[in-house]
């Protein structure tokens, strides 16, 4: 343990450290989100201003916007963020199992919110013509908010990635199964059960919308899709599994802490979107 | 489970440590859901437009800051990290800011039919022009 425990600061657990005191893994994090900060101030700043100067014939934010969805996936990505708090407050104490099912929850959080986004703006372009290219509203919204889903879909990738490493074995060379092939397989359950889960869920609300909408006809048209979801789920529960001792542990609560500041990042930047861009419309 | 174990000597502080700030997480949290409720809330209100934006530009900040300062751990971090980030966040603001001005100034405001009907014919319906 570094001095810094009994001052109760932050253990840096083993990692490399600068002159600056601050280990190398997160001086790198907080360089790459202040430059982020610049990226993001531009793409609002460009919204803001031409909606403050809106060409002729610019459609209105407020018969576009769903409010209620958009708050939803606010409250959705906040206690994402809490659950990523709490990931990395486990990996400091060691704690695997709490630290792999704060991983999980955040990534499920973070998909939904995701899924909201795909309804969004499936909504948007099918039911409100509003395109990335039918308006200046529409190419500075869907440039911003855009950008900012993909950051969120890098930061799911990277903690489904994370979750996936803390099954390395530790004594991963000697292993009957390759590691490498395991976590390629566990990848790809994690990918198909994502992409299903999203399929079902986004068309569940649309049929939700429809009228004469039944339970029994949306399982009976997605029966496929349902069995495959409840494969792929069965398949994350079994790769799940602990099997011994593993090469991840206090000593990676720094890799941890790095994901967790990118999250964290993922949400601040939506606290300054959700009023900027929703919000502000209804005032 | 894990390969490294934690030095015992320090483990009794690292617990007690790490468990009240779990209380500390949890509790930001739930503060944060309240804000973004009261936000919500605050637009449909009968309030005067700058009274609704700057309670707004308030609460977003308070969010703001108790995301990096707590969640982020900058309250628990060395100060060059804050540093680094401010840098970065002024640097944003500066920007916004010159960028704002410079489009708001009268030479540098959009020209052209569309721009022209949007200002005699008051066709554009979006609202937060009035805030110019």
């Amino acid at each position: 343990m570094s001095s810094h425990s009994a001052s109760g600061a932050i253990d840096h657990h083993h990692d490399a450290t600068t002159s600056t005191g601050i280990p190398n893994k997160k001086l790198f994090m907080w360089t790459f989100l202040a430059s982020d900060c610049m990226f993001f101030g531009a793409l609002i700043s460009m919204h803001v201003i031409y909606r403050i100067h809106p060409p002729a014939g610019s459609p209105d934010p407020r018969t576009i916007f769903s409010i209620e969805l958009t708050s939803f996936s606010t409250f959705i990505l906040l206690m994402s963020s809490l659950l990523m708090a709490l990931a990395v407050n486990a990996i400091q104490k060691g704690n695997l199992r709490s630290t792999r099912n704060n991983l999980l929850g955040t990534i499920f959080f973070g998909l939904i919110f995701l899924a909201c986004q795909v309804y969004e703006f499936q909504h948007f372009v099918h039911d409100r013509n509003l395109t990335l290219s039918s308006s200046i509203f529409g190419s500075t919204f869907y440039t911003l908010t855009g950008t900012h889903g993909c950051h969120v879909a890098i930061g799911v990738l990277w903690l489904v990635l994370m979750y996936i490493r803390t099954f390395k074995p530790a004594d991963a060379d000697k292993s009957r199964k390759p590691w490498f092939i395991m976590s390629v397989v566990h990848l790809i359950v994690f990918t198909v059960a994502t992409l299903l889960g999203v399929y079902v869920t986004v068309d569940f609300g649309h049929q939700l919308q429809t009228p004469g909408f039944g339970i029994g006809a949306f399982l009976s048209g997605h029966l496929i899709p349902l069995i495959g979801l409840a494969a792929s789920l069965a398949g994350l529960i079994f790769l799940g599994r602990g099997k011994g001792p593993v090469d991840f542990g206090e000593a990676n609560a720094m890799d941890v802490e790095s994901m967790g500041l990118y999250w964290h990042f993922v949400d601040i930047v939506w606290i300054i979107i959700f009023p900027v861009v929703y919000l502000l419309e209804y005032i | 489970m894990s390969a490294i174990t934690a030095d015992p000597a320090s483990a009794g502080h690292d617990a007690g440590h790490s468990h009240s700030k779990f209380h500390v997480f949890v509790e930001v949290a739930m503060l944060l859901a309240v804000i973004t409720g009261v936000e919500i809330v605050i637009i449909y209100l009968p309030l005067p437009h700058w009274l609704v934006l700057g309670t707004l530009t308030l609460l977003s900040l308070v969010k703001f800051m108790f995301v990096i300062f707590i969640f982020m751990h900058l309250k628990w971090d060395k100060f060059f990290c804050t540093v680094m980030f401010f840098i970065g966040l002024l640097l944003a603001t500066g920007t916004a800011a010159a960028l704002y001005a410079l489009f708001s100034a009268g030479d540098s405001k959009p020209v052209g039919p569309a721009y022209e009907t949007a200002r005699f014919d008051h066709q554009a319906p979006a609202r937060v022009s009035d805030l110019a």
